[in-house]
């Protein structure tokens, strides 16, 4: 019986044209994918490279699992409708009558319904292998073909995914009968993996995350975060771990659901229904009698006019409304809503563990997000059941012979859907002013929310809204619409990878700008408008096109369609429409016209192409020498009313070299953007003027000889902004600029391309991100700038005289002339070529740390953390200038800026800008140990560059950054280790050894040894902090800080040739004892990662009381390639191996000192903050893989450890301390 | 006096069957009844007629109204009730029939009320006003139908097959509205129940496989057959034998298992047939066995 149901089913499936035209759009989908990230589009856009290879089995298990979003929505109709075509063709009422049984019955259906699914997926397969041999696509960028490489996401993910889907599908639909449940069912638990995925921003969370993803995708994703680059183009996915007990959970779950079906399951007719309250019963009696003689209906007056078809719009809209609010569909998606919205509320963005205010700008970015992109799913859905609501009903016959107009009818719908959408957003206001309250936070600033929502995300919305409506109104099944629109929605998304780049061809997209507090929305809010104007313009049309091709009545065909069509259009419509279109063009044209014609646009591909002529036609421009700016004098003119800037410049320029300079090059600003004239006070001529590039060469007619010096003047003022376009950085409030706008000196090698697969694309020799250090001739330049060495600098700033504007340099007079106000700085000191101008109404702090002046210019209501930087600020100036070198100014300020700038902060001479997003907003919880007071240590971090880099500078080579940021890490460690103890020092190690491991799987190049470092930030900041810190606590503290305080004692503040990573290690090696030797090595030289492990950890109770602890520990040291594969010979190709009964470990050869410890229980220490009761902790010296210690301590042993701080770069740092048990 | 008038309206689906051939019609005042087999084309009919579906060619008035064109015009003096229709769920029959009303143009809120109540009193549904309609049993439903399709005081009303599944005093109760209704108006009826159009149908026609067979009004159509049926009792075996010789229109059994057979023939088919009174149903049956006789001679 099964066989010959199952078989009727699959034949009739394939008899269906549904089952092909799913195969088919999705075979073409994942061709298109696949061939896209094979760089089928080259052509079109940028080139595509990526040092992993995209047909590996976790690239084709990542595609996989993005297509198959869309086929967990065409479940329902496949697996679901195998079930419900029984009830929906009243079927089932002869068919479960028939001698089948339940088990053929219910296993056929389910298993010919996965068939198809199956069929669908191997299409899906066959897509991503053609679009890999698709000719076109760069043969780079794919492995060989291995069968195994598909087979094994299909295995372990995808099939039992689908399983597990369909038996939901299944079961929901069997008891339900109804399609749709179905479909609700699976977005619920589209969203649950959603919500899996939230989860896993809190690292310590990520293993629960990876239990509940019914996809098991955050399993997959925590089993190989710290998979390289390497692992990646090798590997099969693991079958491991959290997989494991993923897959088995979720298998588990859907043979439960399964089984629930097969013995709830009856052949009755009912279907099976959840009661909430019991009804009471009733007995109805008709009335069979009684008759009517007679029919006069009163007198009614009948309005057809426009008045009463919109009064009745609205009063109907509350009637559709009150549908959707009672939709469990919108209950649950508003709940899920609610739910991870107030999760995301409550927890922000933290930054090491610590939150920020709940300042209104934070709520609202958070929720704006969230529930936008929320909202849009829920409006195709919703606005689909509105339309279909009579017909779904049944009851569409007799609406749609009513008079009514159809965009009355259309009206209703689309206000209730406003209402609704208008809900969503109320409810995110009343939570995240719930949060602000929970947290004691009184400015709510509730103007922000509302035109955050309203008068932003809701036009955002509102285009996708009527896009929902002409949908629905063209396409009669309301899923398979639904699908339509998430896929046109995916679909643009991809606009720009086939080269359609410009917002005015991506329906809906365009404008767009962050809010700051303290700069607003700036000038691309305008921008935002006139891209809403236009795409409203078009959402009338469409939405007249909805109202056009609304269905009423049956069966139309095509043509009937087009026809009634025309009937509707009525002269009025027609003139809508025309003139909606012609305002839509007409913006559409404007725009194309400045964007395109008025100012050159280039795309990505023609972007790339200018890069690669340039270095073509002027490479052998970088050997030509040229002389070098010693002293800089700006006078800037800022105008934050009109935002517009106006300078002026004199730069002395010297010949440093050897040799008669003839010419310069000099590199330009942008033409588009700023008129600028120049002249040198020699005589000389421009003798090439490239407008492209914006550089001219300027030749003097008597070259510059060794040691002269040239004046060189400029001045430059921004072209007027206009509506679509500013042309210059300043802002209302919080302008913030460098010196990048001003002219520069020399070939731009930095425009050259750097990825060399792209370069041998054009025919472009290899080349290297950075110079080696041990290249001489590197050295010439800093990495901050390749036109001077140290400069004098002087300014004078002038701003609008409420603000204050603030430069490097001290303070020498300040004066208001008119409604402008006058700041002149200049620096006694010589400083980098490297400036910044700071312009806001600043309220200022001032405090002193000794004679040092510290002030910080903040933005009024950012007043919370002031005195933690302060603080901070004086901390570190102390140990710095105790342990490095003298502080080189007498003042150090922390000037505000707006996120719209960036979420960072950066160190000029003298002065540290300082994002509001960072730092001034953090909410520092003292009494939590686990969150680090990140405006302390960022504060401190910029301090230490004050040394690090404006004291020390090293070479545009290889490893410079380990001399700037590392060193700055370090610095700030010790800092916030004064303060807070060693305890914050390990989440904050914690932090930066999950984000270097994390990172290196993203290397898009190569990884390199830290001292080699090509200013990776993974590397120089995350491994550099921990190499270093683990460096100083190797040779102790003092010891190290002597050695950096000599390495600054040789090179501050010097000429060229710049010291380089080499230098500072060199030193470092002459300090080290050999038996520590091999640290240098491993942390500095090479990527070297250790695998250490506790098996096994007992205690015993010894005579005198004393406890005696045994454990034994693994200790398994490697080095990684620069793609991330493992080596563990040394260079005389030896290693350790360890044969144990499961497997061979092997190891480089061990000769290490690495930390022992035995904790006890943990102590209620003071301030209620517990502190570790270390009862052992010492370095041994480790030379096998398996050890054994034997320690005794005096009290009773909890936890035992191998490197139990995390000291030592472990890719896993969980297995390193086991709890000790008593021996038995 | 109101005129609807189909000018050789066809209609053809996607499957190859002609639901209309060429349909002209003029229908006046009072209840015209539209009788056939299932899958005659009368709802498609209907269907067109109450703008819900376009017909591939033809043209349809009433009065001046064009209705394929004016559809909204139409709309405004319509009252349809479909074959089957489901309502909103957990709505009430009062409130849907505002809604209705609504719809409908009804513009002032006391006399909506009033139409309401009224349409509510007249199907005998006021006192489970309250109820969800959804609830309702099928009688109930059908006259909640009715309720809805004269809340706009429609000139043409059209019911698909309203009585199929109702109990006898539902039906009774029910024709007994339209015929009220039916007085001043144009009310198509469509039914294959001969006697909804024998009790009170002033205009009839017969509409088999898209073809209109027979436009007369019942009286006429009956007393066309007057001494043209023939009765006759056999025994069940003989029946092959009669069906071959006479036209044969209707049998029905007795009790004793004998067959009672009724004959079209303009003389006395035999012998042992007496003359009988033709009523409506062999009508219908006349120009049903007319018109299969013919499309088998057609086809063959």
């Amino acid at each position: 019986m099964f066989s010959k149901i199952y078989k009727f089913e699959v034949k009739s499936w394939l008899k269906t044209p549904i089952t092909y035209i799913y195969s088919g759009i999705m075979f073409l989908f994942a061709l298109i994918l696949m061939a896209s990230a094979g760089g089928i589009f080259d052509s079109f856009t940028v080139t595509t490279t990526s040092p992993t290879y995209q047909n590996t089995a976790s690239a084709i298990n990542d595609i996989l699992g993005g297509i198959n979003v869309f086929l967990y929505f065409l479940l329902p109709s496949i697996v679901g409708a195998s079930i419900s075509k029984d009830f929906k063709y009243e079927m089932h009422q002869v068919l479960y009558s028939y001698p089948i049984s339940k088990a053929s019955y219910l296993f056929a259906k389910f298993l010919s319904a996965l068939s198809i699914v199956l069929i669908i997926i191997l299409f899906i397969c066959l897509g991503i292998y053609l679009g890999s041999v698709f000719p076109g696509t760069n043969p780079d960028l794919f492995t060989d073909f291995n069968i195994w490489n598909y087979l094994q996401p299909l295995l372990l993910f995808v099939i039992p995914n689908m399983i597990f889907f369909g038996a939901v599908v299944f079961a929901v639909v069997t008891f339900s009968r109804n399609i749709f449940i179905g479909f609700i069912s699976i977005l619920v638990l589209i969203i649950i993996q959603g919500f899996a995925q939230t989860l896993t921003a809190d690292i310590d969370n990520k293993t629960l995350a990876a239990l509940i993803d019914p996809l098991g995708a955050q399993a997959l994703a925590f089993e190989t975060e710290y998979w390289t680059v390497f692992d990646r183009n090798t590997s099969y996915l693991p079958f491991e771990g959290y997989i494991v007990y993923n897959r088995i959970l979720w298998a588990a779950i859907s043979i439960l659901i399964f089984a629930f079906v097969f013995f709830k399951f009856k052949f009755n007719q009912q279907a099976i229904q959840l009661r909430l309250f019991k009804r009471k019963a009733e007995r109805v009696i008709k009335r069979n009698f009684g008759s009517l003689i007679r029919v006069k209906l009163p007198e009614a007056s009948k309005a057809y006019h426009f008045k009463h078809w919109l009064k009745i719009a609205f009063k109907h809209s509350r009637f559709e409304a009150r549908y959707i609010f009672k939709n469990w569909v919108f209950i649950s998606f508003a709940s899920v809503t609610i739910l991870i919205t107030l999760i995301t509320l409550a927890v922000r963005t933290p930054i090491y563990g610590t939150s920020t205010h709940p300042v209104t700008r934070e709520m609202v970015d958070n929720a704006s997000s969230l529930v936008s992109g929320f909202m849009i799913i829920i409006t195709f859905l919703i606005v689909g059941m509105l339309m279909n609501r009579a017909k779904s009903a049944n009851m569409n016959q007799l609406v749609d012979v009513t008079p009514f107009p159809n965009w009355s009818f259309l009206l209703a719908k689309f206000i209730a859907v406003f209402k609704m959408q208008a809900s969503f957003y109320i409810l995110a206001l009343i939570l995240a002013v719930g949060v602000q309250i929970y947290n004691d936070y009184y400015t709510f600033e509730l103007e922000l929310y509302v035109f955050r929502f309203f008068a932003i995300d809701y036009l955002r919305v509102l285009s996708w809204t009527v896009m929902a409506f002409l949908f629905h109104s063209l396409i009669k099944n309301h899923i398979v619409g639904f699908v339509s629109l998430l896929a046109f929605l995916i679909l643009l998304s991809f606009f720009p990878q086939f080269g359609i780049e410009q917002s005015i061809f991506r329906y809906g997209s365009g404008g767009g700008s962050t809010y700051s507090d303290m700069a607003g929305y700036g000038p691309g809010l305008k921008v935002f408008y006139i891209y809403r104007i236009y795409w409203f313009a078009l959402a009338i049309v469409l939405y007249l096109l909805a109202i056009l091709f609304y269905r009423r009545g049956v069966s139309y065909s095509a043509k009937q369609r087009i026809e009634r069509f025309k009937n509707n259009l009525s002269p009025l419509f027609a003139s809508i429409i025309a003139m909606s279109l012609v305002i839509f063009l007409g913006i559409g044209s404007w725009i194309y016209y400045n964007d395109n014609v008025l100012n050159e646009r280039y795309s990505g591909k023609e972007r790339e192409q200018l890069q690669v002529d340039f270095e073509k036609q002027y490479a052998y421009l970088e050997q030509l020498e040229q002389p070098r700016i010693t002293s800089v004098k700006i006078y800037l003119d800022l105008f934050p009313e009109t935002r517009d800037l106006k300078a002026k410049g004199v730069f002395i320029l010297k010949n440093k070299t050897s040799v008669p300079i003839d010419s310069v090059v000099i590199s330009l600003s942008d033409d588009k953007d700023y008129k600028e004239i120049y002249a040198f006070d020699k005589k000389g001529e421009t003798v090439l003027k490239d407008s492209l590039y914006d550089f001219d060469i300027f030749k003097f007619d008597k070259s510059l000889n060794p040691g002269e010096e040239v004046k060189f003047t400029f001045d430059m003022e921004n072209k007027p902004n206009t509506l679509l376009n500013s042309r210059s950085p300043v802002r209302t409030n919080g302008t913030f600029i460098n010196n990048q706008i001003f002219p520069s000196f020399g070939y731009r090698s930095e425009y050259e391309i750097q990825n060399n697969k792209t370069r041998e694309k054009y025919g472009l020799a290899p080349k290297e991100r950075m110079k080696s250090p041990l290249d001489s001739t590197a050295l010439g330049n800093t990495y901050i700038s390749d036109d001077a060495d140290w400069i004098d600098f002087e300014t004078t700033i002038s701003t609008s005289k409420n603000q204050i504007a603030i430069a490097p340099g001290y303070l020498q007079k300040e004066w208001e002339d008119g409604d402008r106000k006058y700041f002149h700085y200049k620096m006694d000191k010589k400083i980098l070529n490297f400036y910044a101008f700071n312009s806001a109404e600043y309220e200022v702090f001032e405090d002193k740390w000794k004679d040092v002046d510290i002030q910080v210019f903040y933005h009024k209501p950012h007043d919370y953390n002031i005195e933690r930087m302060v603080n901070s600020a004086k901390k570190s100036l102390a140990y710095y200038s105790e342990n490095f070198s003298p502080y080189q100014f007498n003042q150090l300020r922390i000037l505000e800026f707006p996120l719209t700038s960036g979420t960072f902060a950066q160190s000029f001479a003298n002065t540290v800008p300082y994002s509001e997003a960072i730092g001034f907003i953090a909410k520092v919880d003292d009494e939590d140990n686990e969150s680090v007071d990140y405006p302390f240590s960022v504060t401190a971090h910029e301090v230490a560059h004050q040394w690090w880099a404006h004291q020390v500078i090293g070479a545009n080579v290889r490893g410079a950054t380990l001399l700037s940021e590392s060193m700055s890490e370090y610095s700030s460690l010790k800092v916030l280790e004064k303060e807070y103890g060693a305890k914050q020092m390990r989440s904050f190690l914690k932090d930066a050894l999950d984000k270097y491991l994390r990172s290196r799987r993203f290397e898009s190049q190569k990884e390199l040894p830290l001292m080699f470092n090509e200013n990776q930030q993974y590397i120089h900041y995350n491994k550099g902090s921990l190499v270093l810190y683990a460096m100083s606590d190797y040779l102790g503290e003092e010891k190290m800080n002597s050695i950096l305080s000599s390495y600054i004692d040789r090179v501050a503040f010097q000429e060229p040739p710049y010291t380089t990573s080499v230098e500072f290690v060199n030193l470092l090696k002459e300090n080290t004892p050999d038996s520590l030797q091999y640290l240098v090595k491993d942390m500095f030289e090479t990527i070297t990662l250790y695998d250490n492990k506790v098996n096994k950890a007992t205690y015993k109770v010894l005579e005198n009381g004393k406890y005696e602890v045994t454990f034994q520990a693994n200790v398994l040291k490697y080095r990684s390639t620069e793609k991330g594969e493992k080596e563990y010979k040394d260079a005389r190709g030896e290693s350790l191996v360890l044969e144990t009964e499961k497997e061979e470990l092997t190891s480089l050869p061990l000769k290490d000192y690495i930390e022992v410890g035995v904790f006890g229980e943990t102590d209620e220490s003071i301030d209620g903050i517990q502190k570790e009761n270390v009862l052992y902790l010492n370095k041994h010296l480790i030379s096998d893989i398996a050890n054994e210690f034997t320690i005794v301590v005096d009290e009773l042993p909890v936890e035992a450890g191998i490197d139990p701080y995390n000291k030592l770069i472990d890719t896993n740092s969980g297995d390193n301390r086991m709890e000790v048990k008593v021996e038995e | 006096m109101n005129t609807l008038r189909l000018q050789n309206v066809s209609k053809t689906y996607k499957n190859g069957v002609k639901a209309l051939d060429d349909v002209s019609i003029e229908i006046n005042s009072g209840m015209f009844g539209l009788l056939g087999p299932n899958g005659a084309g009368k709802s498609t009919l209907m269907r067109t007629i109450s703008t819900l579906q376009q017909p591939d060619s033809g043209e349809i008035h009433l009065d001046d109204i064009d209705i394929l064109n004016q559809k909204m015009e139409l709309r405004k003096v319509l009252g349809y009730l479909p074959q089957s229709f489901g309502v909103y769920p957990k709505l009430s029959a009062e409130k849907l029939l505002h809604y209705f009303a609504e719809l409908k143009g009804l513009s002032n809120k006391a006399e909506r009320k009033k139409i309401v109540d009224y349409a509510l009193e007249i199907t005998n549904l006021y006192d489970v006003r309250t109820k969800h309609v959804a609830g309702y049993s099928g009688g109930m439903k059908q006259r909640f139908g009715i309720a809805q399709l004269l809340l706009n005081d429609p000139k043409l009303i059209i019911v698909d097959e309203p009585t199929a599944g109702l109990d006898p005093a539902e039906r009774h109760r029910f024709l007994n509205v339209l015929r009220e209704i039916g007085t001043n108006h144009i009310v198509i009826l469509s039914t294959h129940i001969v006697d909804d159009v024998k009790e009170l149908c002033t205009d009839m026609a017969i509409l088999n496989g898209g073809k209109l067979l027979c436009h007369k009004k019942p009286i006429d159509a009956v007393l066309d057959l007057e001494d043209k049926i023939w009765g006759h009792t056999i025994d069940r075996d003989d029946l092959e034998k009669y069906e071959t010789n006479f036209k044969l229109i209707s049998t029905n059994y007795n009790q004793d298992n004998s067959l009672n057979i009724r004959v079209y023939g303009d003389v006395q088919p035999g012998e042992e047939f007496i003359k009988v009174q033709p009523d409506l149903s062999d009508v219908y049956f006349v120009h049903l066995k007319a018109d299969e006789t013919e499309a088998i001679n057609s086809q063959s």
